[in-house]
């Protein structure tokens, strides 16, 4: 054991030096001038036709009382329900963070609230406080996800600046529901997560 | 073999070369639509590339401060000097934890470390998740693409292919149903599996975090039900600050398939309470590129794929005639750096048109340094005798007024009156599948002259 830990160390050593051997004078870190990126463009209509572009449905809905409504509406057929939403009460199953992943394999329906949604591209940001278990927003087999009109910007780097002061464990931007195109270039929705994504705007 | 006799194997299949064609075309016209709309993306592709710069000339410096920060977060972090010791690192982080049944989104370094058949000699079943890589896994063959592994399989290969190992039905090769089909299939791989294995798109230096980019979900379908993660990246893929992720993550989906961002970007920076998180850093011939002034800027490479989908010579000759890990006009310049003679046949494989250049999101001088690895392979490496003769021929003849009116002429005579089967033998490779122009009276020279006069 004490051997390889050793070699372990050689290596690293060996990489670092070789860098610094081999690496170029140094060279400045570009300061970032966001003016270049601003633009005066309606949030919630681009964040709408971008979701679509990527395979998701929008609904517009005035008030978070409607959202069940809503829902039931678009999947009748769910019966396995996982909300993270104290809002909905349409959840069937509860989780907590001791939940063994493994048992949400044939979940129908996921609703968790998302922090904030992307503009430029139509992606939402969870993280792992919105969902408890990290597996759930893939393993279900639909996605809805609820994000607040007030909570949409512009484009990324906006974003980051939004997000730079969360606790990091794990967080992810969902741009539409799974898809592939590795079959001929054909775009099939429904690769290994959710098969279809619903953004509830309110 | 060198490239151009491989892509002749390629090319026997016409129907199929104009349709792999056409379909690289497609995602290139995709990547022009999402580019253009986009303000100031030249702009952040000038980020992008000083940020790399700057990520090269201070690379130690970041790499101990990921290091740092990812072992604060529960991280564990280990270094490979080369293939062989990325592929006992994984090998021994797997042993630890008695895993058997592993799954593996995509990675070009594991595929570059030739990572599956380490572990398969060892008794491990490795499962590649991605659509597109399953398909070639279980075809036997490397990717062909590194955005789309299985861009060169036809749907009929791949119902062929599924009714053989998944047992699915005959169905002219519905890409629907196959693709429900593999969801079945691999939905109970990640279920079952012990430990996955996935790449990293960026590793951020300033939190310890990684980030890993995919479409169908894999990578967090693996990672997020299995005990054990192990991310595997090359040194490279550093970036200093989180915030930077957002010139990159603009610009990585929208080059690569024209998407505005793939569907899943997935953030990981602290294990699960009771799960394992590992990251290897690799080298594996990057220091070495990294020291050669005019090459360095390969390593800026993020992997979209859009030199590939762009390359006239790429999209004719399919990606396996590079008989390289990372194909097409990045990996014309990346692989000569860890092998010169292997390689050398790779960087002539292109028109040095510069159009793989213009798409690269890091910009990347591709074509420039394509034609410096040739300057370098014309000195180090032995060319065939008849491409040494001719070129030097043609050199005298150019650098000689008398001598190059004189070939001019003789060449226009002789294909205006010498039989086809003399002008179209064995030594005119060009002409081997396209006819020579039809040579009308003069040449320009003659024909500005004699306007002159009657002017």
């Amino acid at each position: 054991m004490n051997g390889i830990k050793k070699e372990k160390r050689m290596s690293r050593e060996a990489i670092l030096n070789a860098v610094r051997k081999n690496k170029p004078e140094s060279l400045p870190l570009p300061e970032i001038d966001l003016g270049l990126f601003e633009e005066e463009i309606n949030l919630v209509e681009t964040f709408i036709d971008n979701l679509k572009f990527v395979g998701g449905r929008a609904v517009q809905l005035n008030n978070m009382t409607e959202i069940d409504a809503e829902i039931k509406k678009l999947y009748p057929n769910a019966s396995k329900i996982v909300s993270c939403v104290k809002e909905s009460a349409l959840g069937t199953i509860s989780i907590n963070k001791e939940t063994e992943p493994h048992g949400l394999e044939d979940i129908d329906l996921a609703i968790i609230k998302g922090e904030l949604a992307v503009a430029e591209n139509g992606a939402i940001w969870v993280t792992e406080n919105d969902f408890t278990i990290r597996a759930l927003p893939f393993i279900t087999n639909d996605l809805v996800l609820i994000v607040s009109r007030n909570d949409i910007y512009l484009h990324m780097h906006h974003v980051y600046e939004a997000i730079s002061k969360r606790d990091r464990t794990f967080g992810v931007f969902i741009s539409g529901p799974s898809k592939t195109a590795d079959i001929e270039q054909c775009l099939v929705v429904g690769a290994h997560g959710a098969i279809s994504l619903t953004v509830l705007i309110v | 073999m060198a490239h151009a006799d491989e892509a002749a194997i390629f090319n026997k299949d016409e129907a199929k070369v104009d349709w792999h064609d056409k379909a690289l075309w497609f995602v290139r016209q995709k990547r022009d639509k999402s580019a253009h709309k986009v303000k100031g993306w030249e702009e952040l592709r000038n980020y992008a590339s000083a940020i790399k710069a700057n990520v090269l000339s201070n690379l130690d410096s970041y790499l101990l401060q990921f290091e740092e920060n990812a072992q604060k977060n529960g991280v564990t972090v280990h270094w490979a000097a080369n293939a062989e010791e990325h592929n006992k690192i994984v090998h021994s982080i797997l042993q630890k934890h008695n895993a058997k049944k592993i799954v593996k989104s995509k990675s070009m370094l594991t595929e570059e470390c030739h990572l599956n058949p380490h572990l398969e000699a060892h008794g491990i079943e490795v499962i590649d998740t991605d659509l597109g890589e399953r398909i070639v896994q279980l075809a036997q063959e490397p990717p062909s693409h590194i955005v789309l592994p299985a861009i060169h399989k036809k749907k009929e290969e791949v119902d062929v292919l599924f009714q053989e190992h998944l047992g699915t039905k005959p169905c002219d090769g519905d890409p629907e149903y196959l693709t429900a089909e593999a969801r079945k299939h691999l939905r109970n791989k990640f279920i079952k599996a012990d430990a996955a294995i996935t790449g990293v798109n960026f590793a951020i230096a300033d939190t310890g975090g990684f980030v890993v980019c995919t479409n169908e979900g894999n990578a967090d379908m693996g990672a997020h039900l299995a005990k054990v993660h192990i991310a595997c990246m090359g040194m490279e893929k550093l970036i200093p600050q989180e915030k930077h992720l957002g010139i990159f993550l603009r610009l990585l989906g929208r080059s690569a398939t024209g998407q505005p961002i793939t569907t899943y970007s997935s953030h990981f920076n602290k294990p699960e309470p009771g799960k394992e998180m590992h990251i290897v850093i690799v080298d594996n011939g990057r220091t070495e590129q990294l020291s050669r002034e005019d090459f360095r800027a390969s390593l800026h490479c993020i992997r979209c794929g859009a030199c590939m989908n762009t390359c006239p010579i790429y999209r004719r000759s399919g990606g396996h005639s590079y008989k390289s890990t990372i194909p097409g006009p990045i990996g014309s310049i990346l692989s000569p750096g860890i092998d010169l003679k292997k390689h050398s046949s790779l960087p002539f494989a292109s028109t040095l048109c510069g159009s793989c250049s213009d798409v690269c999101p890091v910009k990347i001088n591709i074509h420039e340094q394509l034609y410096k690895w040739r300057q370098v392979i014309v000195k180090d490496v032995p060319q065939p005798v008849v491409k040494k003769t001719a070129l030097k021929m043609a050199g005298s003849v150019l650098a000689n007024t008398k001598m190059y009116h004189f070939a001019g002429k003789s060449a226009r005579f002789m294909l205006k009156h010498m039989p086809r089967f003399v002008i179209y033998s064995k030594l005119n490779a060009w002409g081997h599948a396209r006819d020579l122009p039809e040579v009308k009276n003069d040449n320009f020279d003659e024909w500005y002259k004699k306007r002159k006069k009657n002017e």
